[in-house]
């Protein structure tokens, strides 16, 4: 989920292993440099002594090219296809649309994305703090607690607190009925339907990202820094805004950045919840005018997306702020005081809000679910065309991923790192401009392909294929390439390394990376919305369409099936921070 | 390492059962193809639906047990027409169930929609089906006002349309983003009458007026049963059904511009539309023939308790017929021909993405 997280981990290792790569062409190949040095090259030889040097004297083996640069152009042309389309377009279009369209989805796009972030951060920021750093009772259970959010899909939640807070709901319920209450302050006050609805729900089920980086973060923070702060006078609240925020730092910067993607990426919450943000309105487009003009939209948004990537790059870059390594010493738990009631009360309020309610309302709509026959044959039929297009994903990112990584981290050179960037491309694509390109390529170039189930699991693969590859590549970078050098040399041809060496060793990242995948498939909602063939819906389909009704007797079971399901892999997310 | 082992043995077990059901699903798109040539032996019908899937679900169930032919429906929305024009050179769908007469005749008009003539299609006024019998509106609806009683009297519920762009009635109303189905409609026969400009300066303000501005008309017969708002502009079948819920059910309703020398309530219908060129024809033509008997004419509309366009089909318990109150007398069939200029009038307005 993370590019970033792969930097924080284990500051340790990379180096080691880089100055191994760049070591190695060196001594291995320094043969090849007297190529004709110093003379202008012609013809074959001259591309060959190229082609080497961009490899630095070691081009991979063509097969394993062919399927990095496959998988390349696979996750690229998506991307691509929408941009230039959006240049047929017509420049009176473009112009109609930034005139009429885009101030106000600017607007409602940039303000929800900037405030959800900031809480995110303040909320998952505050809690690891108090997690990790205080006497706070039931310190462990709290630490994988508070990362449960994530296994419900804010849309979910979105639908939950309508059911809670919305016009028919038990609040305002509640509210009539008191007398009271409407007596004091007039009619019922909270619209769940409004910015602020929205920025509640998509902060409440998003803010676990920054909680688990900066949780991991924590806990490679050395002690004597603090101590010599302590020292120096520096109180409670001074050491953690001098000493641990600056340490936090590119943590609270890959949070953020999770958070803020996620945001401009989100759908289902925020249609649920009647708000417009560019994603919202381009899947409107694609319903009702021109899959042009969304395709205006989403160059658009792609350019936001790679503003705040540019941003948060740039910011982090400034400054720059160093562990040290040797005479590590884990800090010591600070005593909470006359604060522990207030700390307990603020962890589980959180807690409360975005795990215990959202679980316990879905049971409770379940149960009557249960009672009208909502788990019928059909129910299970939703089930299993889940499973079915998340388990060809989750398979598919496996597969593909390997060969990019392994090109990455063995190979390094200016085209590995092409197709890597092309590879990731889809990290930062909301699902909408995915279906968007795949119903283009496929409906004009691909028909037989058209409408069938089988784009939903490649619309995933586009999606999720960065989440796989992270989660090898934190394998892969613990495997040193001497192993790889030591089987060579006992005579292994590089394909039968791959599988006997290298493989083996990075089988557990691999796998937990399509697990990964595997659990956002089964929730993603909008490009399987827009690219399901007839008579194939997924239950996440099933729950948007159902709480769109109101009928959440039937939204229930669904939601609660794949909360279930996102539960197996929890504990790869938690290693992974 | 072992602790994996159970994951990789699920995720082959996926791959594998799936790859297996894959090929059957393979192999029935297989035999799909080739019934183009042989004729339907496989017995499908692909119908896309822009219609409320509670509505039309009960009907195709009723085709599917009546004619044994499996029905494969995609329940699009409003994207069902978008989706119908993207796929003229790679058709998929056999029927177009559309709750907009409009869309249908505008799929006409593009050549996506093939005539025939269906057994009984003489039941159906000419003006409520296509020139070549391509479409066919089954049942009505009208643009009403429905407010809930236990906020507002009737005196104090626009009684024209126009009115929804008074300042009066500043956030106390909902009405659906622009770019609705019917919404469209609607639009169209406002320019009809008023002209563009007045049409365009209408929408903006009525989408500044309003209270709510929701995806469907749905969430504004909730919105105004529970009180959310005031009242609101939705198709009348949505008041019928607010009636017939068991609680938030105290709602009455206003048939705008009814005055001598007004409008009258805009008039939309729901149908259905045989696709040019779908993969499996016959079974479209046993579908276009099946949905005009009188019977199944009635199961269309009272599901969503329309007005069936057939005279002789008893309308449900106290839906006014459309005899008994003035409607605007555009053709309906010429929304088709002005659906595209619509669409560009209410983008003018900045109503068409809209949702609060």
């Amino acid at each position: 989920m993370s590019q970033r997280d792969r930097e924080t981990e284990g500051s340790a290792q990379p180096t080691q292993i880089d100055n191994e790569t760049k070591a190695k062409p060196n001594s291995n190949f320094s043969g090849f440099n007297h190529y004709g040095d110093h003379k202008p090259l012609y013809g074959i030889r001259g591309i060959r002594k190229y082609w080497f040097k961009l490899w630095g004297g070691r081009p991979p083996g063509p097969l394993l090219l062919f399927l990095g640069i496959l998988t390349a152009i696979i996750m690229g042309v998506p991307l691509l296809y929408v941009v230039v389309r959006s240049f047929s377009a017509g420049a009176e279009r473009w112009m109609n649309i930034l005139d009429e369209r885009i101030p106000g989805l600017l607007w409602n796009t940039l303000s929800l994305t900037v405030m959800v972030t900031v809480f995110a951060v303040i909320l998952g920021v505050s809690l690891a703090w108090i997690v990790h750093r205080t006497d706070l009772p039931f310190k462990k259970a709290w630490q994988w607690l508070l990362a449960l959010p994530l296994v419900i899909p804010p849309y979910i939640g979105a639908a939950v607190y309508i059911i809670i807070l919305g016009p028919v709901g038990w609040a305002s319920e509640f509210w009539g009925e008191g007398g009271a209450l409407e007596g004091w302050f007039g009619g019922y006050p909270i619209d769940i339907y409004s910015f602020g609805g929205v920025f509640f729900v998509l902060t409440l089920f998003t803010f676990p990202y920054v909680f688990l980086i900066t949780m991991a973060s924590l806990r490679k923070m050395n002690r004597n820094y603090e101590e010599v702060a302590r020292s120096q006078g520096l109180t409670t609240s001074q050491i953690f805004w001098k000493v641990n925020v600056p340490f936090l730092r590119p943590a609270i910067g890959a949070g953020a950045i999770l958070v803020a993607l996620y945001v401009l990426a989100d759908f289902g919450a925020i249609a649920i919840l009647r708000y417009t943000t560019f994603t919202a309105a381009i899947y409107y487009q694609i319903g009702s005018f021109d899959n042009l003009s969304a395709t205006v939209l989403s160059v658009i948004l792609i350019a936001i997306t790679l503003v705040v990537l540019w941003l948060e790059g740039k910011t982090r870059k400034k400054n720059a702020y160093y562990q040290t390594s040797n005479s590590y010493k884990e800090p010591e738990a600070l005593r909470l005081g006359k604060w522990k009631i207030p700390a307990i009360l603020y962890v589980f309020t959180v807690f409360f809000l975005s795990v215990l309610v959202p679980i316990l309302v879905l049971i409770y709509w379940t149960y009557i679910g249960i009672g009208e026959g909502a788990i019928d044959s059909d129910f299970w039929e939703y089930t299993w065309n889940s499973i079915r297009v998340a388990g060809y994903a989750a398979v598919a990112c496996m597969l593909l991923a390997i060969p990019v990584i392994y090109l990455k981290y063995r190979y390094p050179s200016p085209i590995t790192s092409v197709i890597e960037k092309l590879s990731y491309s889809g990290y930062a694509l909301p699902g909408v401009i995915v279906a968007l390109a795949i119903i283009f390529i496929f409906n004009e170039h691909i028909p037989w392909l058209y409408n069938t189930h089988y784009l939903i699991a490649f619309a995933f693969v586009i999606r999720f294929l960065p989440q796989a590859m992270q989660s090898g590549e934190a394998s892969l970078s613990l495997v040193s390439p001497r192993i790889d050098e030591a089987a060579r040399s006992l005579g292994h041809p590089p394909w039968k390394v791959m599988f006997k060496v290298v493989l083996p060793s990075i089988r557990p990242g691999i796998l937990a990376g399509g697990a990964l995948v595997f659990v956002s498939a089964i929730k993603e909602l909008p490009a399987t919305l827009l690219l399901r063939p007839p008579g194939f819906d997924t239950l996440a389909v099933r729950i948007w369409y159902e709480t769109n009704e109101s009928f959440y007797h039937y939204a229930a079971p669904a939601a609660l099936v794949i909360i279930l399901i996102s539960l197996i892999p929890l504990r790869f997310l938690l290693k992974k921070y | 390492m072992k602790r994996y082992s159970w994951l990789s043995a699920a995720f082959l077990s996926v791959a594998v059962i799936g790859a297996g059901c894959g090929q059957e699903d393979g192999e029935e798109a297989g035999s799909e193809g080739s019934a183009q040539v042989e004729g339907e032996e496989d017995g499908e019908l692909v119908v896309y639906s822009a219609r409320n899937e509670t509505f039309v679900n009960q009907f195709l169930d009723k085709f599917e047990e009546e004619t044994g032919i499996e029905v494969q429906a995609l329940h699009a929305d409003d994207t069902a027409v978008n989706r119908i024009q993207e796929e003229a050179n790679n058709v998929q769908a056999d029927v177009f169930i559309s709750n907009d007469v409009g869309a249908l005749e505008h799929l006409r008009l593009q050549g996506l929609l093939d005539g025939y003539e269906a057994d009984n299609i003489e039941s159906i006024d000419e003006d409520f089906r296509a020139e070549d019998d391509s479409w066919v509106a089954l049942s009505a609806r009208t643009r009403v006002l429905m407010y809930n009683e236990d906020l507002v009297n009737e005196e104090d519920v626009p009684d024209s349309i126009a009115e929804l762009a008074d300042p009066e009635y500043a956030g106390q109303f909902a009405v659906t983003r622009g770019a609705n189905g019917s919404m469209i409609g609607h639009v169209s026969a406002l320019r009809q009458e008023w002209g563009d400009d007045q049409t365009v300066e209408w929408l903006s303000e009525v989408g500044d007026n309003a209270g709510i501005i929701t995806d469907g008309h749905g969430d504004i017969r909730e919105a105004v049963g529970t009180g959310e708002v005031e009242f609101g502009l939705v198709n009348n079948y949505y008041y019928h059904q607010q009636l017939e819920e068991p609680q938030n059910n105290n709602v009455g309703v206003v048939y705008p511009d009814q005055g001598d020398d007004e409008m009258g309530a805009v008039l939309n219908a729901a149908g259905i539309g045989l696709i040019n060129d779908g993969p499996n024809r016959e079974n479209a033509e046993t579908f276009m023939d099946w949905a005009l008997e009188e019977e199944n004419q009635q199961e269309f509309s009272y599901e969503s308790l329309e007005v069936p366009i057939n005279p002789d089909i008893e309308p449900v318990d106290d839906a006014a017929s459309i005899d008994e109150y003035k409607t605007h007398d555009m053709p309906l069939r010429e929304l088709g021909e002005v659906w595209d200029d619509t669409l560009e009038v209410i983008e003018e307005s900045g109503m068409d993405l809209e949702v609060r």
